[in-house]
């Protein structure tokens, strides 16, 4: 700013309160701005990044490199395998059937009175 | 060797050169940061990853406009990005700081041998102050204002990072100030009763 006009800005901040008062909020505004424009990245911050992109190569090449077998068929194969079991599982289950043709009980059995049978108590008083 | 070349030479799998364009381009892109977030320790995150999101999108990087230029581009959308989400968790950080897990403020600034304790509590006040009138300005005053103040770009090159027009930059920049100065005026206020 030329000298004349900085005199005069000088002088009218002098005199103008509402000037002083704007001119003082804006200059505080500049200073922190200033101060946070000073400040440096971490040093380690290339690096960091560098590591960063790496790795995500890395795991871009290693899934470019997994075999078409790993990718599908393995679990392709083993859901097949879990689906297998379940259906096995419930084939076994169905094949036990309540007989309704062999082994009936003789229609004599219904008749016993299994309170009149000799009670165990009997024998142990011996 | 120019950017374009170097991109080239990234693109055809040499991927050591974009140490290079880090280099060059992390101040800046920390600086972009800084002005919008006001953390240090955030900052430092994001840059890395604009730097690693740029990285990804190189091969869309068709050279229209210069890589200083994409780049700023990815580093305020990151920023406003991370600030909407910021926003959208603040029930979460008030629960935080209820519980006690306050995120500690990054006093990391330089400040002065000769200052006495009360002048760095006023000036941490006045820092508080700053960042939240920036933080209230409207996203494009907001962009305007961090680009020319904390890059010192010239209001070409902010007008094309924004895809607008030098006039409307001005504008936005004039508007982005005055809105300032009624903030800070309320918050002195405030912090006087």
């Amino acid at each position: 700013m030329p000298k004349g006009i900085r005199l005069q800005v000088e002088t009218h901040l002098g005199d103008c309160k509402e000037c002083a008062e704007s001119y003082h909020l804006m200059s505080l505004a500049i200073r922190v701005v200033e101060e946070e424009k000073r400040l440096h990245t971490n040093p380690f911050l290339v690096t960091r990044i560098m590591t960063g992109i790496e790795e995500l190569e890395q795991l871009r090449e290693s899934n470019i490199r997994i075999p078409i077998y790993q990718k599908v068929l393995k679990p392709f194969l083993f859901s097949i395998s879990v689906a297998a079991a379940i259906l096995i599982g419930v084939m076994f289950g169905n094949i036990y059937l309540p007989s309704h043709t062999t082994n009936k009980l003789p229609v004599e059995l219904s008749y016993m009175n299994d309170a009149a049978l000799e009670s165990v108590d009997l024998f142990s008083n011996l | 060797m120019t950017d374009s070349e170097i991109i080239q030479q990234i693109l055809q799998g040499d991927r050591n050169r974009y140490r290079k364009l880090v280099e060059q381009y992390q101040p800046m892109v920390f600086r972009t940061c800084m002005g919008f977030l006001h953390h240090k320790d955030d900052a430092d995150d994001l840059t890395q990853d604009v730097f690693i999101q740029a990285y990804q999108t190189l091969p869309a990087f068709k050279g229209d406009a210069t890589f200083s230029t994409w780049i700023y581009r990815i580093a305020v959308n990151a920023s406003l990005n991370k600030i909407r989400k910021s926003s959208k968790s603040q029930f979460l950080q008030r629960l935080e700081t209820v519980f006690g897990g306050e995120k500690s403020k990054d006093y990391s600034f330089p400040i002065p041998d000769n200052e006495n304790p009360e002048n760095i509590l006023i000036l941490n006040e006045h820092r508080e102050w700053v960042q939240k009138a920036l933080n209230s300005l409207p996203e494009n005053q907001r962009t305007a204002i961090v680009l020319s103040k904390y890059d010192d770009l010239p209001q070409k090159e902010i007008a094309e990072i924004m895809n607008t027009t030098e006039g409307a930059v001005e504008a936005l920049i004039h508007r982005a100030k005055a809105n300032l100065r009624e903030k800070l005026s309320s918050l002195k206020k405030k912090s006087k009763k």
